[in-house]
């Protein structure tokens, strides 16, 4: 026994020390790696970088260019839509196609991701709003549902009870549109502060790709087409002001797609062969009506690439490499996830 | 004999240990108190929807209490123990050491037991009469770590307080504590997840420091 | 004669100071031998070897022929533990402890406890730490003989008794002691108590036994001798100890007979005269033994 608790005192103190002294390191070790704030322009049709250090700011391109703010300003016209239309230079056309101010703003959108949102435990119950409720604000619903191998549930929140009507009429519909319970990921943004609601985006047991939602009490279910051989994996809904696009989603093989509305068209994003793993990287999406800047950060790099926003081809591409920590040990959190546990690193 | 030792622990720990139970019971009751009261102003639909979209278990406030009254019980069962070297008494009794020791610590780890079976029950089952089972157990889940840094608050504090050189007791104290930082490590709720039987595991073993700590009582060891 | 105990060249250090080197002893079976010497001689730590909470560097103590770090659990049922101050587990009651230790010794004698607590002034529900250090030696006295072990091990007995009280406890371990044959090994800072209590005593001096023999041959030999003389012999000779000289009078101690120690005193070419000598008290023979300072 005295032999066995020495050695469980040595294993913890290594385990602690592992843990420690590089955080430790880590902590005192002030040198930050930054990449510079990088965007595609639709003016010089290449990326515009914004580098900073300390109080310094450079404004510049990959060609080494250097331009001023206000320049930069209008480089960027459509992500500045705002300070230049302040100061009365927010274009009337670009690409030779002419621009509407308040429509610049409308088709705009940041959408992101990060692994943690993701990796986590998440609690299985969810909420489905009504969307044609016929009242301008929309309400949270007095009852909330799951989704299991049986099919979806609805739970009366106020009596904790099981509403089994609606969860026959429900899982019937879904069912009849050849859902396979249960779900392999469920997106959705319940909230009834938003403009309008599209209800979830389901991926089933089988890969399949489906639109729910509650339209007057009932259920509104579309399956997706997808090409053929693609597995859907991870969904997510994006409700953006321009109801053009409903969903974006990865599937197996980590390509990366958005779905079109109306129609439910999906069409893969074109990133040059490089995909993108919702497990394991960020992404950051900056669109406006001429085009994406999508940024991808994985462990030793950070991705850029700029597709057209109507046709989602590629336009260009860049990389910034990411400086490895040359710090091991074990670590108990990790930015990757919202799980404890040690990871050696 | 076994019933010698749990009087004999019974006399050190009961008035502490109906205060404990009160007291894990009385955090528990008021965190879920504060649930049925909110309840009762917004609604059970305000619970449901805080609980999911914002990670909320409304149970934080016990968050640090199994642990204090891990190492309180330990100070209050094995500081008598200590005082003017009364273990030796213990260890002196046709016994042998290793068992004396262990069932001392298994009756600290009973009573633990019993004060934070009846904190889980409290949150638990007024829990599942407002909540669906996910959530019930999402709560139960998040505080599981917290529990179990009870019981290793427990066994390292019996570990320090047993330990003869205060020198030794400071670098464990050290020790510890870094070990108990890892029970509070979590970003959300229910994140411990597979790890948790891990850290059971290791909780149980951390209770064989005790017998190093009591081997260096008997080998005579000071600063 | 059989022996209870039997310690074989203990050396010990605390750190780098050397407590002693090839300490040996032996404790026979039904004597009482009481451990004297001055602070920081080592009796604590010999104590502790003996009561199995200290590790020797070397060496190695045996009771009842088994080596006391690797004892059998049971053979300290033959064992009788005095820990230093008569602690017990203050948060007991008399009635509390009593059953405590009951369930441990199958030989327990309820009746020696209780025989013994009905001379005390405390209340039955009264807890060990808000008794007086009379009261609580009392319940520690009773407790050992209830139990009633072989051997004794007593730690600085009469620790925090008042004088009529160390005298009681004195008188009456040695009446148990001699009636039922145990054997007690013990150590006290008042040594007056011991000159009652004990059959053998050891000596101790820094680092070493300085003299282990019985009681009756220090009472019955040594002597405390003095005369006067100038000044300090000029030569150390065996068998005198510690001689001191304090206003023109030369002061030793010394096992050997007076015609003895002026043979030595000339052949020292020691001038001196009025040589006086009376016997001593152990104390008197301890203090002469090991000095005053």
């Amino acid at each position: 026994m005295k032999i066995f608790a020495k050695i469980f005192l040595i294993i913890s103190i290594a385990v602690l020390a592992a843990w420690q002294i590089p955080w430790l390191i880590g902590y005192f070790d002030t040198k930050t790696d930054r990449t510079p704030f990088t965007l595609y322009s639709c003016v010089t049709g290449d990326f515009a970088i914004l580098k900073h250090d300390g109080d310094d700011f450079t404004y510049t391109d990959r060609k080494g260019n250097i331009y001023t703010e206000r320049q930069f300003d209008s480089i960027l016209p459509l992500f500045y839509a705002r300070q230049l239309f302040s100061e009365g230079r927010f274009p009337d056309t670009l690409d030779s196609k002419p621009i509407v101010f308040k429509e610049a703003l409308e088709k705009s959108f940041f959408f992101t991701s990060r692994p943690s949102d993701i990796n986590r435990s998440v609690p299985g119950i969810y909420f489905l709003l009504e969307s044609e409720s016929g009242r301008v604000d929309l309400e949270m619903p007095s009852d909330a549902f799951r989704i299991n191998g049986r099919g979806i549930e609805f739970i009366d929140m106020e009596t904790n009870s099981t509403d089994t009507a609606k969860s026959r009429i429900f899982t019937q519909a879904m069912s009849e549109c050849g859902f396979v319970f249960p779900a392999k990921c469920v997106s959705g943004n319940p909230t009834p502060k938003k403009e309008y609601d599209e209800g979830y985006i389901l991926a089933d047991s089988e890969g399949s790709l489906f639109h729910l939602k509650m339209t007057k009490g009932k259920p509104y279910i579309r399956k997706i087409r997808l090409p053929d051989a693609v597995i859907a994996e991870h969904a997510f809904i994006t409700e953006f002001g321009d109801r053009s696009m409903i969903a974006l989603f990865t599937d197996s093989e980590n390509r990366f797609y958005a779905v079109r509305m109306p129609g439910y068209k999906t069409m893969e994003i074109g990133m040059a062969g490089k995909g993108f793993d919702p497990c394991r990287e960020s992404i950051l999406v900056v669109g406006n009506m001429l085009d994406w800047t999508i940024r991808i950060n994985s462990d030793d790099s950070v991705r850029y690439c700029a597709v057209s926003a109507e046709s989602l081809t590629f336009l260009a591409g860049m990389e910034y490499p990411v400086r490895k920590s040359r710090l091991h040990g074990i670590r108990f959190t990790s930015q990757q996830d919202r799980f404890v546990k040690p990871r050696l690193y | 004999m076994l019933k010698a030792f749990i009087s004999k622990e019974w006399i050190k720990t009961r008035w502490y240990l109906l205060a404990a139970f009160i007291t894990i019971t009385a955090f528990a009751a008021y965190s879920v108190h504060g649930i049925f009261r909110a309840v009762s102003i917004r609604g059970a639909g305000h619970i449901w929807e805080v609980m999911v979209t914002r990670d909320a278990v409304f149970i934080d406030i016990i968050q640090y209490v199994p642990l204090i009254a891990g190492v309180l019980l330990s100070i209050f069962q094995f500081t008598p123990e200590m005082q003017r070297k009364c273990l030796k008494l213990t260890l002196h009794l046709p016994v042998p050491a290793m068992r004396s020791t262990y069932v001392m610590i298994g009756f600290g780890m009973a009573a633990l037991s019993v004060c934070f079976t009846a904190a889980l029950l409290t949150i638990s089952i007024p829990a599942t009469a407002i909540l669906p089972k996910e959530l019930a157990a999402r709560m139960v889940s998040t505080a599981l770590p917290w529990f179990l840094a009870g019981y290793c608050g427990y066994t390292l504090a019996t570990w320090i307080i047993l330990e003869p050189s205060w020198k030794a007791r400071t670098a464990w104290t050290f020790i510890s504590v870094l070990i108990l930082r890892i029970f509070f490590l979590a970003p959300a709720p229910a994140a411990y997840g597979k790890f948790l039987p891990w850290l059971a595991l290791s909780v149980i073993l951390s209770a064989s420091l005790a017998w190093l700590s009591v081997t260096r009582f008997k080998a005579g060891r000071q600063d | 004669m059989e022996n209870v105990i039997e310690c074989r060249s203990l050396t010990h250090y605390y750190g780098k100071r050397l407590i002693y080197k090839g300490l040996s002893f032996n404790v026979p079976k039904g004597r009482i031998l009481g451990l004297l010497g001055k602070n920081g001689t080592g009796k604590t730590t010999t104590i502790n070897i003996l009561s199995g909470y200290l590790e020797p560097k070397s060496g190695e103590c045996r009771i009842f022929g088994e080596n006391i770090r690797s004892m059998n659990p049971a053979t300290r049922e033959r064992i009788g533990l005095l820990i230093e101050g008569h602690v017990q587990y203050q948060f007991m009651t008399i009635k509390e402890i009593e059953r405590f230790y009951s369930a441990f010794y199958p030989a327990w004698r309820k009746e020696a406890y209780y025989e013994l607590m009905g001379k005390l002034k405390v209340a039955p529900g009264q807890r060990i730490s808000r008794m007086s250090c009379g009261q609580k030696s009392q319940v520690a006295l009773g407790l050992i003989l209830a139990q009633n072990p072989d051997l004794l091990i007593l730690d600085d007995f009469s620790l925090g008794l008042d004088p009529g009280y160390r005298r009681l406890f004195a008188d009456y371990l040695r009446e148990y002691a001699k009636a039922e044959g145990k054997t007690v090994f013990l150590t006290s800072h008042i040594i007056q108590d011991m000159e009652r209590l004990v059959d053998d005593c050891i000596i101790m001096d820094y680092g070493k036994i300085l003299l282990q023999c019985p009681v009756s041959d220090i009472l019955g030999k040594f002597r405390i001798y003095s005369c006067l003389a100038e000044k300090m012999p000029e030569k150390d000779f065996d068998g005198i100890y510690h001689p001191s000289l304090i206003k023109g009078r030369l002061e030793f101690g010394s096992f050997l007979p007076p015609e003895e120690v002026k043979e030595k005193l000339d052949m020292a070419a020691t001038v001196y005269s009025d040589l006086q000598c009376s016997h001593a008290t152990l104390e008197d023979a301890f203090i002469s033994m090991t000095g005053k300072y």
